[in-house]
């Protein structure tokens, strides 16, 4: 009862957000609805079970890819109503992406349902291991069957990383003296100090 | 089906969590218009000295390098969600799983030596 209360409660929600997400005419308030649908979405997760997938909406799509949105569109300086303004003249190249986008998933929902390809079946001997949790049984899979899959996410991370930091990152010249740690650690009082006898009248050396 | 009410204190500390910000948000707000004077003008609601002009257009160009760090934090907060099923099922994965993890921390500090040593990671 309260399970088809709650999955109707985030079916509904995440739709209706959805829809707004394209509906809205603030990119910013997109973002926004992006969010709560992304919430959403963990919230049906939690009910299919999988809840270490459902806290991975949480932590990586709403607290870092959502952010990484908003600074897009914050960036960009776009003046929406002339982008708005070329309406009907983008209308057909429009309408041609959303029909092949819609033939494609009408073939692709008819080659699944034929069931000629048994290209993504389950082998059935990743079953969730009883008595512990999904994330155990997730973590008993990702670290031993799919460990070369992990690694090249961890290569790929790196890449995106090293990426941004090539395409963003500007060498300015310091504006100040940069701190040299070890130079001050190595200071010691007797180095650091002089004493001079200086004759009178004579001055004295720096 | 999931049993769903283990949830329950998390549903309370949701309920909690939002009274408590509403009241955070409100309280002041009542306090102060019940015990204060109420008669603001126009310079007092104007910034004085130290202060930004309060309505301007917020889609002001800002540094790119705010986007630098969201990327950083994306990739260690990926790292991050990737250590607790293998924190948890170390127990079942042995000694290859604890070697798959290290590699791939291996393969992130090298990023955040790179990104160290070009100076990303400096602000000014």
């Amino acid at each position: 009862m309260i399970q088809t209360l709650a999955f109707y409660l985030f079916a509904v929600l995440v739709t209706a957000s959805a829809t707004m997400v394209i509906l809205s005419r603030n990119p910013v308030h997109s973002v926004l609805w992006l969010i709560l649908s992304f919430f959403n979405a963990a919230g049906l997760m939690v009910l299919v079970g999988a809840e270490f997938i459902a806290l991975l909406l949480v932590i990586v799509y709403v607290g870092a890819v959502a952010v990484l949105f908003l600074f897009v569109v914050m960036m960009l300086d776009i003046d929406f109503s002339e982008l708005r303004a070329g309406f009907m003249k983008n209308f057909p190249i429009g309408v041609a992406i959303a029909v092949v986008l819609l033939t494609e998933l009408v073939l692709g929902i008819g080659a699944y349902r034929a069931g000629a390809l048994q290209l993504g079946a389950p082998t059935g001997d990743a079953v969730p291991i009883p008595g512990r949790g999904n994330i155990d049984s997730l973590g008993a899979v990702l670290y031993t069957d799919y460990l070369f899959l992990f690694e090249a996410a961890g290569i790929i991370l790196l890449v995106a990383m090293v990426g941004a930091i090539v395409l963003t990152h500007r060498e300015q010249k310091a504006t100040r003296g940069h701190q040299n740690i070890g130079k001050q650690v190595r200071r010691n009082p007797d180095e650091a100090t002089v004493m001079k006898q200086p004759e009178v009248g004579a001055g004295v050396e720096l | 089906m999931v049993d769903l009410s283990q949830y329950l204190p998390i549903l309370l500390f949701l309920f909690i969590a939002l009274g408590l910000s509403a009241l955070f948000v409100f309280l002041p707000m009542g306090v102060s218009r019940l015990t204060g004077a109420h008669n603001p003008d126009a310079e007092k609601l104007s910034e004085y000295e130290c202060g930004f002009p309060a309505f301007e257009d917020p889609r002001s160009q800002f540094d790119v390098r705010f986007y630098l760090i969201a990327i950083l934090f994306i990739v260690f907060d990926l790292e991050a969600a990737f250590l607790f099923p293998w924190a948890v099922s170390l127990d079942l994965t042995g000694w290859p799983g604890w070697i798959t993890m290290m590699i791939f921390l291996g393969e992130l500090a090298v990023g955040l030596a790179y990104a160290w040593k070009v100076g990303a990671l400096e602000w000014d």
